[in-house]
């Protein structure tokens, strides 16, 4: 594959960076997201990777969008309001880099459907950009059963979170986390509100870890939690352990098939989308 | 400054200047420079009226053909090149006393190993020499 002069000059800052160069910008274009939710994680994410020349991108959603997502999922407009949040952001990567090719899954994932998903395009990284832990979980789980490196993000109020699970090499999602929580032992974004920017914050983060994972440079996410609290404009980073007893990646694993954990009822609409 | 070369454009001009010994050959690059980057998006293989193995002068007439195609539609000129068919890749005197644009790259292949061609890019200030990166992609 050679590059066009549109290609050339669109992906030249890029290419003149030591550590990317032509190669690296190759890597992109011939790597593949998946990004489960389309909101307020998935959103300025899956910009960023199109806007990079990631040259295949997955996008997971059975959500409409609502005027109410406008505030921090950029990749819809108001003229979208209605319209599968997985068309709406399919048609805005189109509009920004023709180079990329977007898949869109118009669902839920769920334990019957979610390594089919995966396995469609063999994704080379997953994105969790979700806003509740049934799904958490899950994407967790069938990512590490089928041995796919992901980048979990989370954010509500003025907080956010996010780690990187890369197989093999450090803690998955439930080595830290065990078990979801109890249906509603924790607000939802719709119940306690979320900083639009937080999903940009994130969301870019675990954009710049799948960039930084298909082109196989510098550190990632693996065996740490990144936390950053918008309102005392502070980042920890938390080196965390791999759990020995973890019940789907650790050598006692007991888990082989995938579970759907029960969501809490007020929360199956209208959004499931952080 | 870093040059982004296609590769086949690097080609065409290894190849021009192959035919063309054992004279110097020369040519012209059009493309856009954007920040510390020049892209090269076309490159222009002239005639070296000198027909010399140690000197070069491109044709006027064609130089204005190679402008008119640049400023229809493919950027600015963004420097030259020519072939060294028995000396290093660096400006020779002349070269640097000719050199009259600071802003032009000058690109010379030197071809006195011909199994391996080396090309370099350089600017030029008052017979100030400074090399710039090629990246042949």
């Amino acid at each position: 594959m050679s590059f066009s002069n549109d290609q050339l000059e669109r992906y030249s800052r890029h290419i003149i960076l030591k550590e990317i160069g032509a190669k690296g910008q190759k890597k992109l274009l011939n790597g593949k997201v998946l990004i489960i939710g389309t909101g307020g994680l998935g959103a300025p994410a899956a910009m960023y990777l199109a806007a990079a020349g990631v040259g295949t991108i997955g996008l997971v959603d059975n959500d409409a969008v609502d005027l109410s997502n406008l505030q921090r999922q950029i990749i819809h407009q108001t003229k979208d309001v209605g319209k599968p949040k997985v068309i709406s952001g399919a048609e805005t990567i189109n509009e920004m880099n023709p180079d990329v090719k977007v898949v869109t899954y118009q669902e839920w994932v769920n334990a019957s459907n979610i390594l089919d998903i995966i396995r469609d395009k063999d994704y080379d990284f997953i994105i969790d950009g979700t806003d509740n832990f049934p799904a958490k979980f899950l994407i967790n789980d069938a990512c590490v059963l089928s041995k796919k490196p992901f980048s979990h993000g989370g954010i509500i109020r003025f907080q956010g979170q996010t780690m990187t699970y890369l197989p093999g090499n450090g803690p998955c999602y439930r080595c830290v986390f065990l078990n979801p929580p109890p249906a509603d032992a924790v607000p939802t974004c719709r119940q306690a509100g979320v900083l639009g920017v937080m999903g940009g914050i994130i969301g870019t983060i675990q954009a710049t870890e799948a960039l930084k994972y298909i082109l196989g440079i510098g550190e990632l996410l693996n065996s740490y939690l990144l936390t950053f609290n918008a309102l005392t404009m502070e980042f920890r980073k938390v080196k965390l352990p791999v759990n020995t007893n973890c019940k789907v990646c650790s050598n006692k694993a007991t888990m082989k098939e995938l579970i759907d954990y029960e969501q809490a009822a007020c929360d199956m609409k209208p959004s499931s989308q952080a | 400054m870093t040059i982004i070369l296609k590769k086949q454009d690097y080609d065409e001009i290894l190849g021009h200047a192959l035919m063309n010994l054992p004279n110097e050959a020369c040519g012209l690059l059009g493309g856009l420079m954007d920040g510390e980057v020049k892209i090269v998006k076309k490159i222009y293989l002239l005639k070296n009226v000198d027909q010399s193995p140690e000197h070069f002068t491109l044709d006027p007439k064609e130089q204005f053909a190679v402008i008119k195609d640049i400023r229809r539609g493919n950027g600015v000129l963004l420097g030259n090149f020519h072939s060294h068919p028995s000396s290093p890749s660096r400006p020779s005197e002349e070269d640097k006393r000719l050199a009259f644009d600071v802003e032009l790259s000058y690109l010379i292949l030197s071809l006195q190993d011909k199994e391996n061609p080396v090309l370099k890019s350089f600017r030029i200030k008052e017979a100030e020499v400074s090399e710039e990166e090629i990246q042949v992609i």
